[in-house]
C-alpha cells in the first residue's frame, strides 16, 4: 500500500489526538473503568520551548469539550495557530529543520481537525461517522439481527448471502484466538516462498521520507517528554 | 497560509440524469412548472471540460473533501477517470448513489478508486415503501445488494432515511435493516421539499408530532445498535426539544462558513448549497473566490424569516432550511414549510 506523506502526518497526529483522548490509568479502581489522568491545560511559567509545544499535544481534551458549541473550530484555529509559533521556535534555535517542522504541524492540524470534527455539531448532509473497524460484539450483534430480518422479510437469497459472507469475513478476523493469529502468521512466514521474502518495515512501500520519520520520531518524544 | 476559501466538502452534482424518480428529490432541475419563466440550466460538460472544471474548482479552494452526486453520479461512464483524477489530488470522496448500478464489480472497482463513503437511500424496511418513494421497482432489492457489495469489498455505507407520511412510522425496522446490513451510521432526513418533492409536499410532508416520536424511536435505536444517527436537515428548537434526544446527531444551515455545503453543478454553476436555486456564478467564467465572496454570499446567509427575528436562536437556526423557503414560497425570508405545519399546528392545538 502506498500512503501519500501528508496523510501518513495527518494520520500520525490523529492517532495521537485519539489516544490521549482516550488515556487509562493501568490498575486504579477496577478493570474496564478508564481513570481520566488530570493534564495541565497551560503551559508553566518558565516552561522550555520543548514544554510550550508539548503543552499542545495535551490540549485536545479541552478542544473536544469546547467542539459542539465552537462549530466555527475558533479554539483549533488558536492551537493551530500557537503550535506553529512554538515549532517555529524550534526552527530558529536549530533543534528542528523547516522540512520536519512542516511534517509535524501537518499532523497537528489533522488531529486538530479529526477531534474538532468528532464532537462538533452537525451541518446539513454530514453524517456522523466513526471509520474504525466494528468490534467483535458489534458483529455478533449485527449476525443475529440479519438472521433476525432474513426470516422477517423476503430478501434476495443472492443478497443475503453476500451480507453473510461479508459479516462472516469480518468476524472470523476478530473470532481467531492470539494462537491462532500467530499460527496464521508463522503459516504465511512457512508458505512465503524465498524470491518473494517477506518485506523488512523498511522496505514497505509507505514512502516515508526521513523528514516523515524524523517528524514522527520528534512527536512521539516529544509526548513521552523526552 | 494562503487566501484560498477553505471549503470543508464541495458537493459536485456530476450529472442532472438519473434512474429512479424519488417522490421527494430535491435536485433544483426537478419538478419545474412548465409555465416556469426561468428554468434551471440543463446539460453537463463531456469529460475534459469536467475535469478542467474540478481542477479549476480544486486550485481555487483549500477544499481536501469532495462529495459526488447528481442525478445519479453512476450514470457518468466517466466516473472513473474524475475519480482517477480525484485520487491523484488527494482528496477524499464520497459518493452519494441510490444504488441502483452499483453491483459488486462496481463496488469493488469505486472502493479501489478511493471512495471512502457511500451515501445509499434505505426508506423502509418494506420493499414496496420504499419502491413507491424511489418511483421504480427494484429499487430495495438493488440498494440491499448495492450494501452488501460494499460491505463485501470493505467499504463504508451510511444509510439516509428520509422521513415522509409514507414511510415514517418505518423508522425502527429500518435502523434495523440498515444495522443488519452493516451501515455505519443512519442520516435522519425529514422530508425537505424542493424539486420534485415540492409536487408531493402535501402527500409526503410529515406533521412535527410524526417527527418528534420518530426522534425518540432513534434516540432509542442509535443506544441499541450504538449506531451513530444525524438529523441533517435543521429541526427548530421551537418546533422540538432537540435537546431532549442526546444521542442524535443535530445541525443548522452552514451557509456562509467553511462548513457551507457549495454545489457545483455539472456547467459548472456555483450554488450556496444544494437545495438552493441561487446561482452565484459559473467556475468557468470567474474565479471561485469572487463567486462565494460576501458579496454574493450575503444576501442568501443573512436571509431568514420576520417572524424568527425576535428568537434569541433565530441567527443561529435561521428558521430551518432557507433554501426550501426559496424553491417553495419564491424567497428565502419566507417560513419554510415544516416550520409552517408547526406553527399551524400550535395554533390549533
Amino acid at each position: 500500500m502506498t500512503i501519500h506523506r501528508r496523510s501518513f502526518m495527518k494520520l500520525l497526529g490523529i492517532s495521537v489526538a485519539s489516544l490521549s483522548l482516550t488515556r487509562c490509568a493501568p490498575f486504579t479502581t477496577t478493570c474496564y473503568a478508564p481513570t481520566l489522568t488530570p493534564i495541565p491545560t497551560r503551559s508553566p511559567a518558565g516552561a522550555t520551548r520543548r514544554e510550550r509545544l508539548r503543552q499542545y499535544w495535551l490540549r485536545f481534551d479541552e478542544l473536544a469539550q469546547k467542539s459542539w458549541e465552537d462549530t466555527e473550530n475558533q479554539l483549533g484555529k488558536e492551537l493551530a495557530a500557537g503550535h506553529r509559533l512554538a515549532l517555529d521556535e524550534l526552527v530558529e534555535n536549530g533543534e528542528l529543520s523547516a522540512a520536519v517542522v512542516d511534517l509535524v504541524h501537518e499532523a497537528y492540524d489533522g488531529a486538530v481537525y479529526h477531534v474538532w470534527r468528532s464532537n462538533t455539531g452537525m451541518t446539513c448532509y454530514v453524517g456522523t461517522f466513526n471509520y474504525g473497524p466494528a468490534s467483535a460484539s458489534v458483529l455478533v450483534e449485527q449476525s443475529q439481527v440479519l438472521n433476525q430480518v432474513a426470516s422477517q422479510w423476503t430478501i434476495d437469497p443472492a443478497t443475503l448471502a453476500k451480507a453473510q459472507s461479508a459479516l462472516e469475513h469480518d468476524m472470523s478476523y476478530y473470532a481467531l484466538s492470539q494462537e491462532e493469529v500467530e499460527a496464521l502468521y508463522s503459516q504465511l512466514l512457512e508458505e512465503s516462498r524465498p524470491e518473494q521474502p517477506l518485506p523488512e518495515f523498511e522496505e514497505l512501500p509507505l514512502e516515508p521520507t526521513p523528514e516523515a520519520k524524523e517528524a514522527s520520531r520528534f512527536i512521539i518524544d516529544l509526548l513521552m517528554g523526552k | 497560509m494562503n487566501n484560498k476559501p477553505h471549503i470543508q466538502s464541495l458537493i459536485v452534482e456530476v450529472t442532472q440524469r438519473c434512474n429512479h424518480a424519488c417522490l421527494h428529490c430535491y435536485n433544483v432541475w426537478q419538478g419545474e412548472p412548465a409555465e416556469a419563466q426561468s428554468r434551471y440550466p440543463r446539460g453537463e460538460l463531456d469529460s475534459a471540460r469536467t475535469l478542467r472544471l474540478l481542477a479549476k474548482a480544486l486550485d481555487e479552494t483549500d477544499c481536501h473533501h469532495v462529495t459526488l452526486t447528481g442525478g445519479e453520479p453512476l450514470l457518468r461512464s466517466d466516473l472513473p477517470l474524475l475519480l482517477d483524477f480525484l485520487r491523484e489530488r488527494n482528496v477524499r470522496v464520497t459518493l452519494i448513489s441510490n444504488g441502483r448500478l452499483l453491483d459488486e464489480e462496481r463496488a469493488a472497482s469505486l472502493i479501489d478508486q478511493g471512495i471512502g463513503l457511500f451515501e445509499l437511500p434505505l426508506l423502509s424496511h418494506r420493499r414496496e415503501v420504499h419502491d413507491r418513494l424511489s418511483a421504480a421497482p427494484g429499487a430495495w432489492d438493488a440498494v440491499l445488494e448495492a450494501m452488501a457489495n460494499v460491505r463485501l469489498h470493505h467499504g463504508q455505507v451510511v444509510a439516509a432515511f428520509v422521513a415522509t407520511r409514507l414511510n415514517i412510522e418505518h423508522l425502527y425496522e429500518t435502523i434495523r435493516l440498515a444495522y443488519a446490513f452493516g451501515a455505519r451510521a443512519l442520516m435522519f432526513n425529514r422530508f425537505n421539499p424542493g424539486g420534485r418533492g415540492r409536487l408531493h409536499l402535501p402527500e409526503l410532508l410529515p406533521s412535527v408530532d410524526q417527527v418528534r416520536a420518530a426522534l425518540t424511536v432513534a434516540e432509542a435505536a442509535s443506544l441499541e445498535f450504538g449506531l451513530p444517527i444525524s438529523c441533517s436537515i435543521p429541526i427548530q428548537p421551537c418546533l422540538i426539544d432537540t435537546a431532549a434526544f442526546p444521542h442524535l446527531g443535530f445541525g443548522y444551515c452552514a451557509a456562509g462558513t467553511e462548513r457551507a455545503y457549495y454545489t457545483l453543478d455539472p456547467l459548472g454553476n456555483v450554488r450556496p448549497c444544494n437545495h438552493s436555486t441561487t446561482v452565484l456564478g459559473n467556475l468557468l467564467a470567474e474565479p471561485f473566490g469572487e463567486i462565494v465572496s460576501p458579496a454574493r454570499m450575503d444576501g442568501f446567509v443573512h436571509a431568514y424569516p420576520a417572524v424568527c427575528h425576535a428568537c434569541e436562536l433565530g441567527a443561529t437556526c435561521q428558521g430551518g432550511c432557507k433554501a426550501a423557503a426559496q424553491v417553495c414560497y419564491g424567497s428565502l425570508e419566507e417560513v419554510e414549510p415544516f416550520m409552517r405545519t408547526g406553527r399551524w399546528e400550535n395554533l390549533r392545538g
